[in-house]
């Protein structure tokens, strides 16, 4: 790859992963401050907007060195590694600033008892499970075709088989095969299928987190925010089953001389979902907002309860542990959408399952690339 | 259902958690808020809402149904019942020795008899409180 393409890809990654990070202060529900609850009222408060501030321009120094590290690195060794390193340097510095601002957030939180805990009585029925059952139907059903077709094809393969190729579609990497080198593909459509599937099943059924006497606001914004989310998952699981599949099939064809290259369905597809991931992210953040916040308006100033609004059950403002509360997914603090009740042992479990099988996949793309 | 009918707990008071889900639910039941045939919310989703375990509200909802503010249907959940038509003798007694208690400490706390009358009307009044 040249390093002025090398360089052109790694300023776009930079400035959209960015951007999305960028986004996070603007979207989050009035009253959290980076992690912390501190009430509506400290949140508009100046200490508030100085620490938003001072993180922004931490960000800014964040994103140009990232910049700057990754030009170096695609001008002067056009390695691909200039565009992981940039990305890298970002989410990391995103973390190290997050955890200063929440230290600073922790000192604004107020004293006194914990918020109260409120629930609606009337009867609001979650998103329709079908959507998430379908996606993992199908996430099942492409994994398992791609797994079937790999193993057909496997005897016929010839000793050596390309298991990366560039953005033209042209292999550009070979290994000796194996049965993993093969099979990884295959097993990723269906692990992330099923997975992400399973995600948007669970996003339907997110805990609520609702404003006090606000006459049923928070309640609509939420549940509105929460079934675009679940669309948003279910599109990004068919998105990747779909697309790990043709890959699979596309890349055996290659391997038994059948094509040259990858075919121009299969990019299109891949296109197609960093767009569709990507532009879900920003269109979700910008039109509903962290939880629904930007749907909330004037009644934004009634003070969040219990569960989103309780410092005591999360910890650095990111882990929610709650070992009473029978969620699995509850509204992020900072950031867009949902993170698991460490507390539940339905949720660490599930967590650990998805880890693990992420894990091997990764060990085997490893020692096979 | 009114759609900003909502249930508060809070935190590090003396009441017990699904005592107070058992009063506020009882409270609105009582002034007509929640109707007889009502479905109250599945116990699962209302100790989701508040963070609290799932027996806490089983327990309210239990509670509620002894006293004969609920019917619990199982599978189906649990919605509110209509007051009982003929009173049963038996489950009433215990209820007039309760009030009976109620009052005495109300006399000795100086509340006076129209007070009390003020304070029956408004319990009873939205379910007709009609003699027999």
């Amino acid at each position: 790859m040249s390093p002025m393409l090398l360089l052109a890809i790694m300023v776009a990654e930079t400035v959209l992963v960015g951007a999305v990070y960028l986004l996070y202060p603007w979207i989050v529900r009035k009253g959290l401050l980076f992690g912390v609850y501190v009430g509506e009222e400290v949140f508009d408060s100046a200490a508030a907007r100085a620490l938003t501030r001072l993180w922004y321009r931490g960000m800014a120094i964040v994103l140009a060195v990232g910049v700057a590290v990754g030009a170096a690195l695609a001008l002067a060794a056009a390695t691909p590694v200039a565009l992981v390193m940039p990305v890298t340097l970002q989410t990391l510095g995103f973390l190290g600033l997050y955890l200063w601002a929440y230290r600073r957030a922790r000192r604004l939180a107020p004293a006194g008892p914990p918020p109260a805990a409120v629930a609606p009585l009337a009867a609001t029925l979650p998103p329709s499970p079908l959507l998430p059952a379908l996606t993992m139907a199908v996430g099942v059903a492409c994994g398992a075709f791609a797994i079937a077709h790999a193993w057909a094809a496997y005897d016929a393969l010839p000793a050596s088989v390309p298991i990366h190729f560039d953005i033209t579609g042209e292999p550009d990497a070979w290994r000796p095969k194996s049965i993993p080198t093969v099979m990884l593909l295959p097993a990723m459509a269906l692990v992330l299928g099923i997975g992400l599937g399973g995600l948007a099943w669970l996003t339907a059924n997110a805990k609520r987190g609702l404003r006090r006497f606000d006459q049923g606001a928070s309640l609509a914004a939420q549940m509105r925010f929460r079934t675009a989310m679940t669309r948003f998952l279910s599109g990004t699981a068919l998105l990747t089953s779909v697309m790990l599949t043709a890959m699979s099939v596309s890349i055996i064809r290659v391997g038994l001389g059948r094509a040259p290259a990858l075919g121009r369905w299969e990019m299109a597809l891949a296109g197609v979902l960093v767009l569709w991931a990507i532009g879900g992210t920003v269109y979700l953040s910008v039109r509903y907002g962290q939880g629904g916040s930007r749907l909330e308006n004037a009644n934004a100033a009634t003070p969040l309860t219990n569960g989103i609004a309780d410092n005591r059950n999360w910890v650095l403002g990111m882990f929610y542990v709650n070992r009473n509360d029978p969620s699995i997914l509850v509204e992020r603090r900072f950031g867009l959408g949902y993170t698991l009740n460490f507390g539940n042992w339905k949720a660490a479990a599930l967590f650990a399952a998805f880890t693990a099988a992420i894990v091997v996949l990764l060990i085997v793309a490893a020692t096979t690339s | 259902m009114e759609a900003d009918l909502t249930l508060a707990v809070e935190w590090g008071t003396a009441e017990p958690v699904y005592e107070q889900i058992a009063r506020q639910l009882r409270t609105l039941i009582a002034a007509g808020d929640l109707r007889p045939g009502s479905p109250l919310p599945a116990v699962r989703t209302l100790a989701s809402d508040l963070g609290v375990n799932l027996n806490t509200v089983a327990r309210a909802y239990r509670l509620l149904a002894d006293h004969g503010f609920v019917l619990i249907r199982d599978r189906a959940g649990a919605e509110v019942a209509a007051p009982a038509v003929t009173p049963d003798p038996g489950s009433l007694a215990p209820l007039w020795q309760e009030l009976r208690e109620v009052l005495l400490k109300l006399r000795q706390a100086g509340v006076t008899a129209d007070e009390v009358r003020r304070a029956i009307a408004s319990v009873v009044a939205p379910t007709g409180g009609e003699t027999r």
